[in-house]
Formats: structure tokens, C-alpha cells, sequence
């Protein structure tokens, strides 16, 4: 009979990450976050990069109380290990073996420079699901390229379309091209896990984030492979369209996203409902003539806007308008407190702090919320499950491998 | 649908797929890719939106099915016909269902239960059925209501607030980014609920609100903030500590290249990669900390290099000497980009009213279990008898009567969507 209740969906399914950047970071932590056991091998000594990125909850000791290592490592294991070395080689093949999936977001080539022969893996570990997130892929001319989340984001398409007309083609906020790489590997891990059950047999995965981010160029791309035709270069700033954009307000920005069928609320939120029955404005094709015309408009009456007024007053009628919420904004809005969706963590060195709660909601298997791990917390107990003694370790330690 | 060689990832799932626009189709688009049976159920008076933007001349015999858009976001699923609105719909719609692992619906917040299409309802037909519902703001709280479109999303989510340029107003992203990104996780949380369903042998409800997606792709900022009350600035393109860190004019109209470099070493081999190798000794920039003091003037200095370049060329040269580069890539670079050729990831497709041309393919490579684009975008109804003789078990009068009452249809009305 199965287990009828789990803590996560995937409690109990062991990832091992080599990952040292966003990518597998994120990845890892979604996984994590739903119940895998995740292991997250660090190198000894400095330790995940992303402890190096502040702010730090305490100064004095920054490598433990990061805000980027805090979120993203949050709910793992953690032990340190020198991959390079042949004992670290064999400690890791060990915790392969009952492993479900291995997430490695390095550049192309470094495991096998480690002495890994990954085409070896599938008689070794005939289960295991490989999972290599990078920028451009295992193979093709770019995949010795370096790269960073801002190199990716230009080179994936998203930021040509991103920034005003006039200035230079912009990024978005924080690790998009990172996080995104993160968030498809999840769900090829995913995939392939469920394969690799039911098959009996693992596989090797490949996700660049080129490939992810030219997938999501909502219709640029796909028009312009059929066509041939190129409709959409450049950039437009803030305003799409006369009703698509986005707009100062008296104390910050009002985002209005208005398709044709929600042009009605629209108009009645401006106290204009005259528009709706008018020769300039009654339908698309008059409104795209009189463009600058309603743009005006619209610029003038947000102009005149409190953020938090106009939003509730535009959801009470749908009228289809948001406010640029800034990470306060976030923390105090009704919808996010009712649905009580930031969390309170504590944790040993950075003390207690909000971090996002569950992404999305299994109502049947729900989100952990948990810390982040101190470097190599878990060295001795994971090692012990090798059958490691106390002693074994400390020779291992003493040798600068853990 | 099953060929020989080796199983697809997801083969042998059926999955149901309510979804219109973007984010819904493209979470069950990456689930058709890899191998599952997506079954997208259109209504005959509301068809996806998308088939209404084919941006083909006025005119244009039918144009709806020959929508890029709608093509590219529906590959590899089956498509079927039904006004769920009537009572027989349902009563198709169920039987369905009960031979189905799951179903993904991106409606407002409230219209699957008005539909009396509930989770609860769902389970009578399939007892461990897996629904997904994708709504902007979630299916409770006092916002559930509220309207919340494409470009929105980023900006409940808190990503708007730090995204722009240094002292410019926040910035919206160049593409409805929610969109993929609700897409991508709903695609992933599909997969968590079906292997957690292999354990406990039960289904389960899915709840996920865009706008909650989105903030967890800026949670360092959330936990930033909670370790410093302060509100972040918005950074244009540079790094909280790194520098160089920029995007730069190029040769050419509108072109332009970034370049990052994460320690001293790689800022050496960027000013020898400059013909200047002794600018990385100028007190200005020979650390971290001073080049991110002084990026004004070190970005002058890199931009006046970068200027009358060919930004193809920086990103050869850096490249090779190990220094983060990339040129901006657009999507006609990208459909002509010679490293996503080499990689196979545009392969050509020959649709039955659209014509021939490349499509970008699926984007995850499994070594063993290889992924492509294996059937077309469905024209309007063109699984309608396949899936409600072969699949649901109808018979020929059963769906005679789904036409004759305009339930199921090959033809739609586009009149929605004026």
C-alpha cells in the first residue's frame, strides 16, 4: 500500500547540487521547499558563492547570514566536500546512489574536468536524472562562452524589448535569466524523475537558458518565423499602447493593461463612460486612431491617483489596473496578508526574518518553510549514512577534503 | 500517438487543458513537448484569443488557424471543441475527465465554480484527478476579484519596483514576463503532483497566484529588505557589487553589447582585451570596491572602446579571453543565431493550413528520451472526432447532436474577440 500522506510532494526524493550560482540555487530551493531531501555540496572553506552576496543580517559573520543564500538555500542540506580530489570523487558517488536527481549549474565541463565520466553514470547509477542548467547549453559554439545573468538576459532576446526607445536596452530587476534557468530546470528535473520511475532508467538533461528565454518572446519570434517579416524591434518604454502601460500616479507608478472588452471599466474607473459610446473611442480601431488622444487622457487622470485608492476602487469594478508595489507594498498588502503568504523564518546566526512563502499551494501535500544551513551543518550526519565513522571524518577534515 | 524508440518523458499522460493566451498554454505547451497527451478544449463562441491575432491581412481564409502565435504556444496537443457552458459539454466534459490524469485551467478566479466545475465535482468523474487553477491573485482574499493582465503581474509581484534605469522610473519588462514564468512553474507543479500521486495514490488541488510566482523570483530582495528596511534602488544594468557591469553602444543601428566582470582578473583581461592592459592599475578601478565607486567614468571609458565595434566582434574577443560578454540579441538574431542552429533548436514544421516554416522547438534535452515538435498546433476542431468517438466513447449520433446544438464545432465564432 502507498504512503497515503507526505509532508511534500517530494519528500523523501534525494537531489544532490553541485550548483554554485542562481540557477540551481533556485531550482533546488523550489525543490526543497516541496519536501526533497536536497543535499547542496559546497566547496570547503568559502563555501556556496552565494553566501558572498549581501545585505548580511551579521556583519561578523556574512558568510552564513547573506540575503541571497539565506532565500535560496533555505530548506537544504548542506556539506562541504572537495569534488576534485579522489576521495571527494567517491564520498559524491556515494551519495549518488540513492540519489533521484543531480543538478549541476557549473560551466559545461567542469564535472567531467572533476574526473567525473558522466557517460559512464547511466550503468553506475542507472536511475539517475542529470540535470545541467548553463547559459548555452552542453554543446554548440557557445558553450564554453562565459557568461553572468546579464550576458544571458541580452543573449536570450528579453532585454531587447526592455527599456525606453531613446536609451539602451535594459535588464529587469535582480537574476531573471538565472531564476528562469532555475525554475525550467525544476520542471525537466521534474519530468525527468517521473520518467526515470517508471522506466527504471535515468537520463541526462540539458537546459540552456538561450533556449528558455527565445521560447518567451510572447509573439516576436514566433511571427517573425513565420513570416519573415520583422514587426516588432525596438523598444516602447512604459506605454505599449494607449491603454497598456504604465503611469505616474502621486505616489508612485499605476500599471493599466486594457483589452478591448475591459475598456468599459476602464472608462467608468476615469469617471469618463462617455467614452465608451463615442465616435473617437467606442471601439479598437477608433481608439488606435485616437491613440495620443486617450493616452493623454490616461496620463492625466493617473496624474491626479493615490496608488492604493485607485487599485482598490479599479478591483471593486474590474477595471483592469495594478500598482507598482515596492517590496513594502508587498509586505502590507491585504491580498498577501489574508492569504498569509510571507513567512517568519528564524535562523542561528541571521536571526529571524519575512522570506516568500510557497510559490504556489498543493492543497494536498503543502510548502515547507525552513532555514538555510549553516556550511557543512550536515558533513558529518550525510557522511555518516555512508558508513563513515567519527574517526574516518576527521581524517577527512584534517586533509582539508571536507 | 506512440512511435517506436524510446518513451518521452511524460508519455502516456492525458492531460486537459482549459487554458487560453499565454501562461496556461505555454505550461501544458512544455508538457506537450515532452511527451504528454494535451487535450485543449476550445469553445465554439470563445476561442483562444491568440487565433485572433494572426496580424495576416483582413481577410485572410482562415486566418485563425494560421495565428504564429497561437501555433507556436500550442504544438504537440490535440484540440477539441466544447461550450462547457451547456449541459452536455459537462457531460462530455466528465467522461472525459475520468480518463484523464489531469486538468489546468487559467479563468478567473471564479469562473471554473460557476461552471460547477469543482475540484469536488472533478473527483466524482476521476477519483485522484490533479486540477491546477491559475488565477493572478490566487482563489482567496480580498483581491481575488481583481483584474489582473500581463503586464500587471510583474507589478503586483514587487519585480517592476526594481527594475529600470538608475533615477528613471520603475520599468516594465519588454514581454508580459508573468506569463512564461506562471507557465513554466505550473508545468512543474503538474509533474510534483502526479509523482507525489505514484506514492499516496490521490490526487490533489493545485492553487497557484501568478503574482506569487513572480515574488519568488525576487526573494532575496523580500529578505534584504527584512535584514535592512531599506527600500531597494533600482540599479539600470549594474550589479550590486560588481563592475563592470553595463550594456554598451555598438556599431551598427541600434546595437549593443554587455559585458560583466566578477573579480579583478576578469576587469585585467577586459582592459588588455581594450589594447589598455594598464588600466587595471589606475587607482580608480584596480579593486572591486573602487570600480564600483567609479563606474561612471569606467563605463565612459568602455563605452568609447565598444562605439565603433561590431558587438558580434567584442563578444568573439571577450569570449575567448574569458571575459562575460553578449552581444543583444533580438528575435531576428536569434532566428538566425548560428549557436541555436547548430543545436537543432529551430526545426521545420508543415502545418495543414498555415504552410511550412521554422519553428523554435522544445527548449529541455533529454539525452535519452529525445523531445521535438511531433504534431501541429490543432486547426479549430480538428480533434473533435478523434477524441469524442476514440477517446470518450461517443457514437455517431451522440455527436451528430453535439454539432446540430452547436456544443462541439470545426468552425468558430471569432465575433469575441472584435
Amino acid at each position: 500500500m502507498p504512503d497515503t500522506e507526505l509532508h511534500g510532494p517530494l519528500s523523501g526524493i534525494r537531489i544532490v547540487d553541485l550548483s554554485q550560482g542562481v540557477p540551481g540555487g533556485y531550482c533546488t530551493r523550489l525543490l526543497a521547499g516541496f519536501g526533497a531531501d536536497v543535499i547542496k555540496v559546497e566547496p570547503p572553506g568559502s563555501g556556496d558563492p552565494l553566501r558572498r552576496h549581501g545585505p548580511f543580517a551579521d556583519v561578523d559573520n556574512p558568510r552564513e547570514s547573506g540575503a541571497l543564500h539565506l532565500y535560496l538555500n533555505a530548506g537544504k542540506r548542506s556539506i562541504t566536500l572537495d569534488t576534485s580530489t579522489a576521495t571527494g570523487r567517491d564520498l559524491l558517488e556515494g551519495l549518488l546512489k540513492d540519489a533521484a536527481a543531480l543538478i549541476d549549474d557549473r560551466d559545461p565541463g567542469v564535472l567531467e574536468a572533476e574526473g567525473f565520466d558522466t557517460s559512464t553514470f547511466s550503468l553506475t547509477f542507472p536511475h539517475l536524472v542529470v540535470t545541467h542548467l548553463s547559459a548555452f547549453g552542453q554543446a554548440g559554439p557557445y558553450s564554453s562562452v562565459p557568461s553572468t545573468n546579464l550576458t544571458s538576459l541580452a543573449m536570450g532576446g528579453q532585454m531587447a524589448p526592455t527599456g525606453d526607445p531613446d536609451r539602451e536596452p535594459l535588464k529587469n530587476g535582480g537574476y531573471q535569466a538565472d531564476y528562469q534557468l532555475g525554475l525550467n530546470g525544476m520542471t525537466a528535473t521534474l519530468a525527468g524523475i517521473w520518467a526515470a520511475d517508471r522506466d527504471g532508467s535515468g537520463d541526462e538533461i540539458d537546459v540552456a537558458a538561450m533556449e528558455c528565454m527565445a521560447s518567451t518572446l510572447e509573439l516576436a519570434l514566433n511571427q517573425y518565423c513565420y513570416t519573415q517579416v520583422d514587426m516588432w524591434s525596438g523598444r516602447r518604454g512604459n506605454v505599449l499602447s494607449s491603454a497598456i502601460g504604465l503611469y505616474p500616479c502621486q505616489d508612485g507608478y499605476i500599471g493599466i493593461h486594457a483589452m478591448p472588452r475591459n475598456f468599459p471599466a476602464l472608462a467608468r474607473l476615469m469617471d469618463a463612460e462617455w467614452m465608451v459610446e463615442s465616435e473617437e473611442f467606442g471601439t479598437s480601431a477608433a481608439r488606435l486612431q485616437h491613440e495620443d488622444e486617450l493616452s493623454a487622457m490616461i496620463y492625466a487622470w493617473v496624474g491626479e491617483q493615490k496608488k492604493k485608492e485607485a487599485y482598490e476602487k479599479a478591483g471593486k469594478i474590474r477595471a483592469p489596473l495594478a500598482y507598482v508595489h515596492e517590496i513594502p507594498d508587498l509586505l502590507d498588502s491585504p491580498q498577501m496578508q489574508a492569504r498569509d503568504h510571507f513567512q517568519h523564518v528564524d535562523h542561528p546566526v541571521a536571526g529571524e526574518h519575512v522570506y516568500p512563502g510557497a510559490p504556489w499551494q498543493m492543497k494536498g501535500t503543502p510548502w515547507q518553510a525552513s532555514r538555510a544551513p549553516l556550511l557543512g551543518e550536515h558533513t558529518n550526519e550525510v557522511l555518516a549514512t555512508l558508513g563513515l565513522s567519527s574517526q574516518d571524518i576527521a581524517v577527512l577534515r584534517g586533509g582539508g577534503v571536507i | 500517438m506512440a512511435g517506436k524508440g524510446p518513451k518521452l518523458p511524460l508519455q502516456g499522460l492525458r492531460i486537459i487543458d482549459l487554458t487560453a493566451v499565454w501562461a496556461g498554454p505555454y505550461a501544458t505547451r512544455l508538457l506537450g513537448d515532452m511527451g504528454a497527451e494535451v487535450i485543449k478544449i476550445e469553445s465554439p463562441n470563445n476561442p483562444d484569443l491568440l487565433r485572433a491575432l494572426s496580424l495576416l491581412p483582413p481577410g485572410t481564409e482562415k486566418a485563425y488557424n494560421k495565428a504564429a502565435y497561437f501555433n507556436h504556444n500550442n504544438r504537440n496537443k490535440l484540440g477539441l471543441t466544447l461550450d462547457l457552458g451547456s449541459d452536455a459539454g459537462k457531460a462530455a466534459f466528465f467522461r472525459l475527465v475520468a480518463k484523464s490524469d489531469v486538468v489546468i485551467e487559467n479563468y478567473r478566479a471564479e469562473v471554473m465554480d460557476n461552471l460547477g466545475l469543482t475540484f469536488d465535482r472533478l473527483k466524482q468523474a476521476k477519483e485522484d484527478i490533479i486540477l491546477i487553477s491559475m488565477p493572478g491573485h490566487g482563489k482567496d482574499g480580498p483581491e481575488k476579484d481583481f483584474v489582473a493582465y500581463g503586464t500587471n503581474v510583474e507589478q503586483l509581484a514587487g519585480l517592476v519596483s526594481v527594475s529600470g534605469y538608475i533615477d528613471g522610473p520603475p520599468q516594465k519588462s519588454g514581454i508580459s514576463y508573468g506569463d512564461p514564468v506562471a507557465g513554466t512553474a505550473a508545468a512543474g507543479a503538474v509533474i510534483m503532483a502526479l509523482i507525489a500521486r505514484k506514492r499516496t495514490g490521490k490526487g490533489q488541488y493545485i492553487e497557484m497566484a501568478q503574482r506569487e510566482v513572480l515574488t519568488a523570483q525576487i526573494g532575496e530582495y523580500v529578505v534584504g529588505y527584512s535584514i535592512n528596511g531599506e527600500v531597494p534602488q533600482r540599479l539600470g544594468n549594474r550589479h550590486p557589487f560588481y563592475a563592470p557591469h553595463g550594456c554598451y553602444p555598438a556599431a551598427g543601428e541600434d546595437r549593443w553589447v554587455t559585458i560583466a566582470c566578477r573579480d579583478d582578473a576578469e576587469f585585467a583581461t577586459l582592459c588588455e582585451s581594450m589594447g589598455d592592459p594598464d588600466l587595471a592599475h589606475d587607482p580608480r578601478f584596480r579593486e572591486a570596491h573602487l570600480r564600483h565607486a567609479n563606474q561612471d567614468a569606467l563605463d565612459e571609458i568602455i563605452a568609447d572602446w565598444t562605439r565603433d565595434r561590431d558587438a558580434q566582434e567584442i563578444f568573439s574577443q571577450l569570449s575567448e579571453a574569458g571575459v562575460p560578454a553578449g552581444p543583444v540579441l533580438n528575435h531576428v538574431d536569434l532566428y538566425h543565431d548560428r549557436h541555436l542552429r547548430e543545436r537543432g533548436f529551430f526545426q521545420s514544421v508543415e502545418h495543414r493550413d498555415a504552410g511550412n516554416w521554422d519553428m523554435d522547438g522544445p527548449a529541455y534535452h533529454f539525452a535519452h528520451r529525445p523531445t521535438s515538435i511531433r504534431m501541429n498546433a490543432p486547426a479549430f476542431g480538428e480533434h473533435n472526432e478523434y477524441i469524442l468517438r476514440d477517446i470518450i466513447g461517443m457514437n455517431d449520433a451522440e455527436i451528430a447532436e453535439l454539432y446540430q446544438n452547436h456544443i462541439t464545432s470545426d468552425e468558430p465564432n471569432m465575433a469575441a474577440h472584435q
